[in-house]
């Protein structure tokens, strides 16, 4: 295997690439070599300009201080190294991890940079523009709403802070022109290389959905019995954005399924998403294709696709009720620019503000709509299908939340990153389109992603004890999104991932680490293939290695102390649904399935597979005209008992949407003003007792057999005990258990 | 299909004795004519007089299930078949309670997803309280475990009424003095936001006549004091024993004195006598407190008006102060000398030992209590909804219309203006001194707010009960008046206390550990305000209350009336539901020994004397520089748009004060002050959303957390134990555990006021569309497939 970072700092002195910066001259590489010493580098970057002595000015729950450090500008990022304080044994794990989040920031994640001087105002800094004061404070505005600021020394006439100022306006501006390659500088390529050694000590139960074994996994988890996984896109000749493996019934041969990809917009098929252990299945499908002819035979392999098995079909047009990418987009920039420390909004004028960014009233349809089909799934058996026209956005979003609001297991901090990754990273979410990393297109930018988040945030927030994770691994996942070392984020769907796979395994042969010139010998490409099978992925890491950025400290927020496992398992007893599947089975042979079309709340009954047969409707006026019939049969429909949902069952969450409970997720967005940090969860405090009265106990007591087993257990729940003792009287015992 | 099976599994579950109950979906399609006399369940009760009601009353209670034991050859079911007419009589009257007429068959309809469903049973009116008897509330599942022993589910008191419309042909109409015609259905709107809605279409015309005037006149017309219904219980209940309360009530003149002792406020103020049998004003408590060197005579000059009384002592010895001020007169004269009198008080206590003064006059700095009142019908009409499709309307401009009402803005204004006071005080060193035209209306709040934010006393319980006697009860709040309790004069009414405990909750909701009391305990509060059988929010002022008390040879037998306290929580709740008022996250101050206090103490004051202004020069500055110079920069980094804005200096010191001290670790028990930025101001959602079913999260909200920490708790004091008696200490008391909260698997988030909404499980959709699809398919083909997924998961 390849390769401590000496060996990959050698590949790079080996490997002109033509979006190389590298220094230049000697005399800086020198002084690199001297900076590296102190700074942990990611192998394949280099440090530009330090500056020493700088105050990283924080605000935490313990009131506005401020951390002593060195400032660094690489070629990748801006990075605060905090000076190790004498006795703090903190300091020492934080040096294993490489990438800091808390202090860090890519290049790429920079939007605006400050700077500050006493005597004159603020001055928003460009590549152009020349610094015509000695800075004293250099603010930083991040994409992910973070704001950092760095005050230099004192005295104010530091000629570093200068240097230090220029350097990092630079490499921003030169990093986001250069983006466009940003795969093939060299700096990227050695981070790849670097983290082959470092990846293997990952032990994430995370389903990466990359290998048929993950599918195979996690179908036999849902029990869904009439169903199977299907190799037919592995070589993406079906279709380039759907997964390699896809959840098909069983019943249907690939032949058969095969005929029915043309049927659909970019041929993305309906698919499992998700089978309720009542029987009914979550399906997802880009819409009908606009030359699809419904007249043609193989139209019954996508009757049957879309039945699965059930009497029942209800098509959820995902797009109905919820905003389009571009809607979302623009309430995202209203609400940065509302939540920025400087906004001129008054207090007063604050509510009708956030209410005109829009953005949590887009959240609130999310929730809305989800709890609808939540229900809907829960209420009997029948297979619904989400239909978005291209099946990557909103329908990440919808299934994915819908499958959070079902299923308890995704409330656990390992099935939400596996539902992730199937519902987004290998479906296809376009995620370099959409947060716009690389800022090649601002066109394409939406947030559809943190709009999840802000929903899950809302669910977090209504249901505090039924998710195993934290307020703040949501906020460690919505600045991840901004990190571009990663490979989940940094794709547009599973093909480019893979491809890029490809490519970097033939470089790797190519470019040879211990000066082998020989070609490549099939054992090695098969080799590397392989392993990266075994490994399961990309080279880049995948975020879900938490530990790679945050220390075992801070990956012990991300558990939620007061979690409340449910106690009900979560798969089911194959008998249970095993006579469902004869009943599915005679329908399906019949083809007597009804559809049904979920729009605004309410289903109308659908004659047609295909809403266009007849040809008379036009396609885009089509479900206008039905709705609104079946509005008019509403009124027959509502004398007649309404059909309740059964006993609601343990797992399903059903949150509220109305506008008092839909709040702003104020730690993520108003980070950047001080002001308003949110009181620190007040159980904190308990955890803290707990723990040390259990270890109070512990060292006590040598010979006392006493400390009980669910003590100690849930005190590994809580993950607190990486926290060092401390009196018990003590006021200060108060920092945030949750706190940044 | 799913709802059927649902019923049978509910049937299943309830009381055997409720299998001959007809709910009310197979009731409505019987003639309203038609004589219900041939079911035992409604033959109950209809004619029987008030005195055997309350006879059964007390036994009723008791009526539970019979247990079958081996000695009764009688099955249970039985025995419940002879008996429904005893179960069913459990209206509980208070003593002194009157019943005044009642209405049979009466539909309570719930309005939930645009569907009907309601409870049949008896409405009922006395002198007290308007009551609905269901027949489903009966069974002992559903008894609500927070329960109040005063006021049940389903009852109104008399005071708790807002609103009454009747309902005519699908119009809504106020209801108000002599009705011509009488509604189909009876809205009720309360003070504490339920809405209830009885339907009147089965009921007898001459009982609905009856039960409608009766109600109307009882709750809407003006009333006098004596009519109260606080008289007639105080008469009528047995004289209970002295229950030892914590409580200051400040009603003697040693509790003044305790209270000068404890803030050191005892070197330059005195407490007076002056004023008892009330021979300085009727609006002043018996006894109170005022600079030393004022002399009496000044006092008495003018009924207590200009008279700087004193509030609460600051550990810095400024002192909070507050003076009603001379009405506005006409007359050249009077105002000259009135100036004089404000002169020479002024020159008294700018004297030493009294530091500088700084005066602010309430009435023209904070919103009129027209305002208030003005914001506040609005704000609550968010919250009144009458179906939930009202609701979803409103939904999608929710900001929006809160921002207009304007309610928040005023809790942030008040909630500023506490925090001016206290940099004042705190920060300057300068005694304050409030001034409104009677010190009894935004004088009460602000000074409350500012001793809650300074003094942590205050933040406990028995704190803060103190500070509501002292501040509201004995200062004089028009309580009677503020409430409309007895309905004379509808432009006094605002909900000035109301806005406090708004005040007070967006403190409990930033900082939760630093009380002693819980979200819950204000919210109680806030009912209690409505209910007659407690004197301290019935009164205008401590003279009113005195002077009624005499009986004035009603029933020469007793001298006195014995009128409750609020402040016995155990009139109105059991001990286990009690504890939810207590806030378990709560830590006492630590007791200190005398050196170590010293030492906290300084940094105390090191700490908030930072916020160092340029016109007053300190000696500590050049000790601090580094501060200070660290918070222009502060500034200049992150508030450059807000301060150029605002060049007033003395806006500059109060930012200064409030931004610095946010830049500090909060101390639970010293200076706490509120964020009042936009988002840091928020709706009390606890009390105002409480009723509503599309805000309720079953297995959500913060009981849920809440129920985890409770454990914790237990768990940290079981250990805590184990140590203890390892090391052979004395085992310390634990806490009560709180098996209210355990036994529910899920609680809704409303808990503890809604319960489990038992009627619908369903999920909360927005509108009425939920289409049945059940329409066109065969029903028995669907059965089979259903699956109960409570059985599956």
């Amino acid at each position: 295997m390849l390769s401590g970072s000496k060996n990959s700092f050698k590949i790079q002195q080996h490997q002109p690439g033509p979006a190389l910066r590298g220094p230049k001259s000697s005399a800086m590489n020198s002084r690199r070599n001297k900076n590296c010493q102190a700074f942990p580098c990611i192998p394949g970057e280099h440090v530009l300009e330090a500056a020493a002595h700088v105050r990283k000015i924080v605000c935490s729950r313990d009131g506005e201080g401020s951390i002593l450090g060195t400032l660094y500008c690489t070629n990748l990022r801006v990075a605060f190294v905090p000076e190790p304080t004498p006795g703090d044994t903190v300091g020492a794990p934080r040096c294993s991890t490489r990438l800091h989040s808390e202090h860090d920031v890519a290049l790429l994640c920079i939007r605006r940079l400050v700077a500050v001087n006493s005597f004159t105002k603020a001055k928003v800094l460009t590549a152009s523009s020349t610094l015509k004061f000695i800075p004293e404070e250099l603010v930083l505005y991040c994409r992910d709403f973070r704001v950092l600021r760095f005050r230099f020394r004192d005295s104010g006439l530091e000629p570093r802070a200068c240097q230090v100022t220029l350097a990092i306006v630079q490499a921003q501006e030169s990093s986001s022109a250069s983006a466009g390659t940003w795969y093939d500088t060299g700096a990227i390529r050695n981070l790849e290389n670097a983290w082959l050694s470092t990846e293997g000590s990952s032990s994430s139960s995370t389903l990466l959905f990359e290998r048929p074994c993950d599918w195979e996994k996690e179908l036999r988890r849902l029990g869904a019995a009439g169903w199977r996984v299907s190799p037919v896109n592995e070589r993406f000749d079906m279709a380039t954005s759907l997964p390699k493996y896809l959840w098909v019934p069983s019943r249907l041969l690939d032949n058969e399924l095969k005929r029915a990809f043309g049927h659909f917009n970019a041929r993305r098929i309906p698919r499992l998403c998700w089978h309720h252990p009542g029987g009914s299945d979550l399906l997802r499908a880009a819409g009908f294709h606009a030359d699809s002819d419904p007249e043609k035979e193989d139209v019954r392999s996508v009757e049957a696709l879309m039945l699965a098995g059930h009497a029942q079909c209800v098509i959820v047009e995902t797009a109905v009720d919820l905003p389009s990418p571009a809607e979302i987009q623009l309430s995202y920039l209203k609400l940065r620019a509302l939540c920025l420390p400087d906004s001129s909004v008054a207090d007063e004028k604050w509510l009708s503000a956030l209410e005109g960014t829009r953005w949590l009233e887009h959240v609130r349809a999310c929730v809305r709509k989800a709890c609808e089909v939540a229900a809907l799934l829960a209420e009997r058996s029948r297979s619904i299908m989400l239909q978005e026209s291209d099946d990557r956005d909103l329908n990440c979003l919808l299934a994915s939340l819908i499958q959070v609001l079902s299923d308890p297991h995704t409330r656990t901090q390992s099935g939400f990153q596996s539902l992730l990754q199937k519902e987004w990273v290998v479906a296809g979410h376009p995620f370099l389109q959409r947060l716009n990393l690389l800022r090649d297109n601002d066109r394409e930018e939406s947030p559809v992603f943190l709009l999840f988040l802000d929903c899950v945030w809302q669910l977090l927030q209504q249901f505090p004890a039924s998710f195993e994770f934290t307020e703040t691994y949501l906020l460690a996942l919505h600045d991840s999104s901004y990190i571009p070392f990663f490979s989940t984020f940094l794709f547009n769907c599973q093909w480019e991932r893979d491809r890029r796979n490809q490519h970097r395994a033939s470089n790797q042969i190519y470019a040879p680490v211990n000066g082998w010139r020989e070609p490549p010998p099939l054992e090695i490409l098969q080799k590397g293939g392989r392993l990266a099978k075994e490994r399961g992925g990309p080279y880049l890491p995948t975020i879900w290695d938490w530990a790679l950025r945050y220390t075992t400290q801070q990956r012990s927020q991300f558990r939620n102390p007061a979690y409340a496992r449910s106690s009900g398992s979560t798969t089911v007893p194959n008998g249970k649904s095993a006579p469902l599947g004869g009943d599915k089975l005679e329908a399906a042979l019949s083809g007597s399935g009804t559809m049904y079309l979920f729009a605004k709340g309410a289903l109308s009954p659908q004659t047609h597979l295909f809403p266009w047969k007849n040809g008379s409707l036009s396609k885009k006026g089509w479900w206008r005209a039905q709705s609104s019939e079946s509005l008019s049969e509403q009124d027959r429909s509502l004398r007649s008992s309404p059909s309740g949902c059964p006993l609601q069952p343990e797992g399903l969450l059903l949150p509220a949407s109305v506008g008092p409970l839909i709040r702003l997720w104020r730690r993520c967005y108003l980070r950047g003003s001080q002001e308003v940090q949110t009181p620190c969860a007040s159980h904190c405090y308990w955890v803290e007792q707990h723990s040390l009265a259990d270890r109070a106990l512990a060292w006590d007591s040598g010979d006392l057999a006493v400390v009980p087993g669910s003590a100690t257990d849930s005190l590994g729940h809580l993950g607190v005990a990486s926290l060092p003792p401390r009196s018990v009287n003590s006021q200060r015992n108060w920092t945030c258990f949750e706190g940044d | 299909m799913g709802g059927v099976n649902y019923v049978s599994r509910r049937r299943a579950a309830l009381q055997p004795e409720e299998s001959d109950e007809e709910s009310w979906e197979e009731l409505v399609p019987l003639p309203p004519s038609c004589p219900l006399a041939g079911t035992a369940a409604w033959s109950w009760g209809g004619r029987e007089a008030p005195g055997a009601m309350l006879g059964k009353g007390a036994g009723g209670s008791g009526a539970k299930p019979a247990k079958p034991s081996f000695v009764s050859y009688v099955s249970p079911e039985e025995i419940h078949k002879k008996e429904p007419i005893e179960k069913e009589v459990n209206l509980h009257l208070l003593p002194g309670e009157l019943l005044l007429c009642e209405a049979n068959t009466v539909l309570k309809c719930v309005q939930e997803d645009g569907s009907n469903r309601g409870a049949c049973g008896k409405l009922i009116c006395t002198n007290f309280k308007i009551a609905f008897l269901g027949d489903e509330s009966a069974s002992d599942d559903n008894e609500p475990e927070f329960k109040n022993k005063i006021i049940g589910e389903n009852d109104i008191t008399l005071h708790c009424i807002d609103h009454i419309y009747g309902v005519y042909d699908e119009k809504k109409k106020s209801l108000s003095g002599q009705l011509k015609k009488y509604p189909e259905k009876l809205i009720i709107y309360c003070k504490d936001l339920r809405v209830f809605h009885f339907c009147l279409r089965y009921t007898k015309e001459e009982e609905v006549k009856r039960i409608v005037s009766g109600i109307v006149h009882h709750s809407q017309t003006p009333k006098l004091l004596k009519r109260l219904f606080l008289f007639s219980y105080a008469t009528a209940a047995p004289t209970n024993t002295d229950i030892q309360n914590q409580t200051v009530m400040f009603d003697a003149i040693k509790d003044w004195r305790e209270e000068l002792e404890r803030t050191k406020g005892n070197m330059k103020y005195k407490v007076l006598n002056a004023n008892e049998a009330y021979k300085v004003s009727e609006k002043l408590p018996l006894y109170f407190v005022v600079p030393m060197s004022l002399s009496e005579e000044s006092i008495l000059q003018y009924q207590g008006r200009g008279i700087p009384i004193w509030c609460w002592s600051c550990h810095n010895g400024a002192s909070l102060l507050k003076m009603s001020a001379f009405p506005k007169e006409q007359e050249d004269n009077t105002s000259q000398m009135h100036k004089i009198f404000l002169d020479g008080i002024y020159k008294t206590i700018n004297k030493p030992p009294y530091e500088v003064l700084k005066t602010d006059d309430l009435s023209s700095s904070l919103p009129s209590l027209q305002d208030i009142q003005a914001a506040y019908i609005r704000f609550k009409q968010l919250f009144l909804i009458d179906n939930s499709t009202d609701f979803w309307d409103t939904d999608v401009k929710w900001f929006s219309l809160l921002e207009s009402t304007n309610w928040l803005e005023i809790v942030r204004r008040c909630l500023k203006k506490a925090i001016e006071v206290a940099e004042y005080l705190e920060g300057q060193n300068t005694n304050v001194l409030l001034v409104e035209e009677n010190a009894s209306d935004l004088c009460c709040v602000i000074s409350s707010l500012v001793q809650v934010m300074m003094d942590s006393h205050y933040r406990t319980k028995f704190g803060f009960q103190s500070l509501i006697q002292k501040e509201w009860v004995m200062g004089g709040h028009c309580f009677l008046d503020r409430c409309n309790h007895l309905r004379q004069n509808d432009k006094e009414e605002a909900p000035v206390f109301l806005l406090f405990l708004d005040c007070v909750w967006q403190l409990v909701q930033q900082y939760p550990p630093a009380f002693e009391f819980t979200e819950t305990y204000l919210t109680v509060l806030s009912d209690s305000l409505y209910i007659p059988i407690f004197s301290t929010f019935f009164f205008n002022s401590q003279h009113q209350k005195d002077t009624n008390m005499s009986g004035e040879g009603h029933r020469a037998q007793s001298s006195h009336f014995r009128f409750l306290t609020v402040w016995d929580w155990s009139v109105q709740f059991e001990s286990k539901a009690q504890v939810l008022l207590n806030n378990p996250l709560y830590v006492e101050k630590p007791k200190l020994d005398k050196s170590q206090r010293k030492t906290t103490r300084f940094k105390h004051q090191r700490q908030l004397s930072l916020p160092l202004t340029q016109t007053k020069s300190s000696p500590k500055r050049g000790f601090f520089r580094e501060e200070t110079d660290h918070f222009i920069k502060n500034i200049l980094g992150k508030r450059i748009s807000k301060l150029i804005n605002s060049s007033d200096e003395l806006h500059n010191n109060f930012t200064e004060f409030y931004d610095s001290w946010h830049c500090k670790p909060a101390d639970f028990h010293g200076l706490l002050l509120p964020h009042i930025d936009g988002p840091g101001i928020k709706v009390w959602a606890q009390r105002y959303l409480r009723w509503i079913p599309e805000a309720q999260l079953l297995g959500g909200g913060t009981v849920a957390t809440a129920t985890k920490i409770l454990d914790m708790i237990e768990e940290v004091q079981s250990l805590q134990k184990k140590m203890d008696e390892k090391h052979s200490l004395t085992v310390p008391q634990g806490r009560e555990a709180l098996p209210m909260l355990r036994n529910s698997a899920r609680l809704s988030s409303l808990f503890p006021f809604a319960l489990l909404q038992r009627h619908s499980l369903k999920p909360v959709l927005p509108t009425s569309t939920w289409k049945d699809l059940e329409d066109e398919d065969d029903l028995a083909k669907r059965d089979d497939e259903f699956v109960d997924l409570s059985e599956v998961i």
